[in-house]
């Protein structure tokens, strides 16, 4: 991330609202800037933090946007490698040894009989070095010192400006106190995220699906908008800009504001997120079961809608969001969350066990490995079902018991379709096959 | 079940407790819940006593802590540990730098007998401190900052990391020590007080802040840590627990090509200050301006990279070094601090002369041992930029060299004081060296001034 200095020169206050001047990542001259700084970069491969230091400086000249081009210097090294130089004898052990001379001087006087050049010779004989070798490995373990050795992505122009627009966005979140979020969908990052930073949340359902959110930390409260969860925001900002549909504004108090100014952002901004989405399936149990569900219960096969992580339970200061969701496609209003408990470790499933109990959640079933060390007992005080399962769940069963569940949670089905589905008996045999092929879970 | 009250992130927090119920004041009914700020630990305890409310903050353990320390207190070192215990061991305890304000520490957290976090506003500090609890109670000792986090009983961290240290462990501690306490009112670095429960608070200064210091913060010294419990001025000390100093001044000139550069950057630098009446427009925040213009006027951008040249200019003209190495020759065989404007000449000075430097990046284990052998007197040269600006303690130095230097009344105090630890009676020396001529004579007329009041 960027440092401060660098951000505040491109912060614009007008009445209560904030503006992050951003660049237009389609300039030819921006981009031609970008350019030669990427080139520059690369053209340092191998040498010093310090001569890459001084280079950028350099081609910084008097020109007025420095804080522009340092900003861009600073997301290229961010990303970069910078590795100490190998020496023959750690740098720590060559200044123990040369300082046992010091002070020493170009002439001898009685003092000092040695000259600076005499005793420096001996040192770096003592070595096996040259003189030049030695004052380049004196301390080579400063960070000044250090090289580059892999210069990171391989940059465009564009590219780079527009991470260089996602860093000065988060860069305004650093004088940050307190961000309120609106969003519809996408959420298991989100909280994953906020849990990652350290952040307290505050959620409540919209009307219309989604919810808002404030974010703080614990002590906000007592402490007008204090900054010191700035950077933790600043963190979080690319993982709302995962999410499809999203708002935020932010209250900050950058230091040349006099008092709290708000800072609006929403889907509509061309900013990227550098995040990965976690997308994919948290294990290949989940997978497994959403591709045998689809398989043989999806489409017209029948008349539940499997979604993945759609829905949010609040428990209080904690969330949980189950794995997937079942609605019925004729009735929305029936709808059955899906846990899948599998390979874990026994402190996660510990909290697990809590936050189900938690949730107090009728329309719940939980889908639990056997093989964890975990009771049936453990699970007995729960609200929700809680189907046990080997290998893998027995789809046949988990169908047959989220009918029950819908039956009584929210009464009899109006269609009399669900009768047809539940009596396709020779299906059985057929489920039974594909458990034993799919027992390469591990 | 009973009502009982947590520690979270900072904060007490009420949990299961009959909404009808009066809760005092502290508490606010927030997200759900009651809470305050953890520091109100010890006013709202008679409250949860006498509603028989369970108290689950406490994490502190007893320890069975023995001093190992062979030095006795001095009779005002006592005093203030006395003073303090009367104040129920909440308030600050100034004394000057070199008094041995860590001693009466030691002896607050022997008489607490608990855990407790050490804050401190440097890593230089940090390994300061860290060395001398170790000594004292032969125990192992934690630290927390940027560059390490090892949680113990015992603990010592940076002002800078203790908000999250406290956040997370601030039930651990049952004692609070602010080292250089007059930082703690700064605006991030007073919410680690706010968010302690510790019952036992201790703060160290020599320079106890001002009330007008004070204002425009966000807190009073005060109510986060308790009143001033004891007090020692510089002058009482002097010649009994700390060795007499004197300043010298060495005046040095530009060569005629440096003085050639110094005065057209200055023309170029003080003309654009001085045509635009950037003092007379915005006052003490003129630099800041002038900083700001120079994103969006070619003039201010000139001015500002001339006065950058300027001070690389004075930081390293031939005359300064020239003085420097006559210093260093005239007082060859004594131990000698040299502090420099800059790291990047603290580390020229270090290849020229091949004396070691410490500075922000010399780690704990290289910082010890350079501290060691010039102890012993292996080293009797140490270069050091910043870094040893606050209470790091050298007893061996006996001259200091400052090379440019800021103009700030508290830096200088603690430079002086450094070299004025009471070691043997020796007269210890302070030599400025300045370029005359240049704008850095004007910061030395200002901290003569506040000599004066010291």
């Amino acid at each position: 991330m960027l440092t401060s200095e660098l951000i505040r020169p491109r912060l614009r206050i007008r009445g209560s609202a904030l503006h992050v001047e951003m660049v237009n990542e389609h300039d030819p001259f921006l981009q031609q800037t970008a350019q030669d700084l990427i080139c520059l970069f690369q053209h340092y491969q191998g040498q010093s933090h310090a001569a890459w230091e001084a280079a950028l400086r350099a081609y910084e000249g008097t020109r007025l946007d420095y804080v522009f081009m340092r900003g861009l210097g600073k997301v290229l090294a961010d990303s970069a490698t910078f590795t100490p130089l190998m020496t023959p004898h750690p740098p720590l052990i060559l200044r123990e040894r040369t300082f046992a001379y010091g002070p020493v001087f170009e002439k001898p006087d009685m003092f000092h009989p040695t000259t600076r050049q005499e005793a420096l010779q001996g040192i770096a004989d003592g070595f096996g070095l040259s003189i030049a070798e030695h004052d380049e490995m004196l301390y080579a373990d400063r960070h000044a010192s250090h090289r580059l050795t892999d210069a990171g992505p391989a940059w465009t122009p564009v590219e780079l400006l527009a991470r260089y627009n996602l860093e000065l966005a988060r860069g305004a979140l650093y004088w940050a106190s307190h961000l309120t979020i609106e969003v519809s969908s996408n959420y298991k990052d989100l909280w994953k995220f906020i849990k990652l930073f350290k952040l307290m949340f505050w959620a409540q359902p919209m009307q219309g699906g989604g919810y808002r959110i404030d974010l703080d930390g614990p002590i906000s409260p007592f402490v007008t908008s204090t900054l010191r969860y700035g950077r933790q925001l600043a963190a979080f900002l690319p993982a709302l800009l995962l999410c499809e549909r999203w708002q935020m504004h932010a209250y900050v108090r950058p230091p040349q504001a006099k008092g709290e100014t708000i800072y609006r952002l929403d889907h509509t901004c061309s900013l990227r997120s550098h995040f990965k989405s976690s997308g994919v399936f948290d294990s290949r149990l989940e997978e497994d079961f959403a591709s045998e569900f689809e398989q043989k219960m999806g489409g017209k096969r029948g008349h539940w809608r499997l979604t993945r992580e759609s829905e949010v339970l609040l428990l209080g200061d904690t969330v949980m969001v189950p794995d997937f969701v079942l609605t019925d496609t004729k009735d929305e209003k029936r709808r059955i969350l899906i846990e899948l408990v599998g390979f874990w470790h026994p402190n996660y499933l510990r909290r697990k066990v809590e936050k189900v109990r938690a949730a107090n959640c009728t329309h719940l079933l939980l889908l639990v490995y056997k093989g964890l060390n975990v009771t049936e007992e453990a699970f007995q005080d729960t609200a929700s079902q809680v189907i046990f399962f080997q290998e893998k769940p027995v789809l046949k069963e988990v169908i047959e018991i989220i009918e029950a569940m819908a039956e009584r949670v929210y009464g009899p089905r109006q269609k009399p379709e669900r009768i047809r589905a539940k009596q396709r008996k020779p299906k059985h045999s057929r489920i039974e096959d594909d458990t034993i092929a799919a027992s390469d879970l591990e | 079940m009973n009502a009982s009250v947590f520690f979270q992130g900072g904060t007490l927090v009420l949990y299961q407790t009959d909404d009808n119920e009066r809760v005092p004041t502290p508490f606010q009914f927030v997200k759900s819940r009651w809470r305050c700020e953890a520091y109100r630990y010890h006013t709202v305890l008679p409250w949860m006593q006498e509603q028989g409310i369970r108290n689950a903050v406490p994490r502190w353990p007893r320890l069975a802590l023995e001093l190992h320390d062979t030095r006795e207190p001095h009779e005002y070192q006592v005093q203030a540990l006395d003073a303090w215990k009367q104040a129920n061991g909440r308030g600050s305890i100034v004394l000057p730098t070199g008094a041995g304000k860590t001693l009466a520490a030691t002896h607050a957290i022997r008489h607490v007998n608990s855990s407790a976090v050490v804050l401190v506003p440097t890593t230089s500090l940090v390994y300061q401190w860290y060395a001398l609890l170790t000594n004292v109670f032969q125990t192992e000792i934690g630290v927390y900052y940027g560059g390490e986090k090892r949680v113990l009983p015992l603990t010592v961290t940076t002002y800078h990391s203790a908000g999250d240290l406290i956040a997370e462990y601030g039930n651990a501690f049952k004692l609070f020590i602010c080292d250089e306490v007059h930082h703690l009112p700064a605006k991030t670095w007073g919410e680690a007080a706010l968010m302690a429960p510790a019952p036992f608070r201790l703060g160290l200064t020599a320079t106890y802040p001002d009330e007008h210091e004070q204002t425009g913060e966000r807190w009073r010294l005060d109510e986060l840590i308790g009143p001033i419990v004891y007090t020692q001025r510089l002058e009482t000390l002097l010649g009994k627990q700390l060795a007499e100093y004197r300043t010298q001044r060495v005046r040095v000139d530009l060569t005629k090509e440096e003085r050639a550069r110094y005065e057209a950057a200055h023309a170029i630098y003080m003309g654009f200050v001085r045509e635009r009446g950037l003092q007379r427009t915005h006052g003490a925040g003129w630099m800041r301006e002038l900083m700001r213009l120079s994103t969006v006027d070619q003039d201010a951008r000139r001015a500002w990279l001339a006065r950058r040249q300027i001070l690389n200019l004075l930081d390293s003209c031939q005359g300064k070094f020239a003085a420097l190495e006559a210093l260093l020759q005239e007082h060859a065989g004594e131990r000698i601090l040299v502090f420099t404007e800059s790291n990047e000449v603290a580390y020229k000075i270090s290849r020229q002369y091949l004396v070691p430097v410490i500075s922000h990046e010399t780690s704990v284990a290289e910082r010890k041992y350079i501290l060691d052998a010039f102890q012993t007197g292996h080293y009797s040269v140490i270069i050091t930029s910043k870094v040893l600006n606050e209470g790091v303690d050298v007893p061996e130095a006996k001259v200091a060299i400052v090379l440019g230097g800021g103009a700030s009344k508290r830096e200088y105090l603690q430079r002086l004081g450094r070299i004025l630890r009471k070691k043997e009676p020796l007269e210890a020396v302070l030599i400025e060296v300045l370029v005359r001529n240049t704008i850095e004579e004007g910061k030395v007329q200002r901290r003569y001034v506040a000599r004066e009041d010291c």
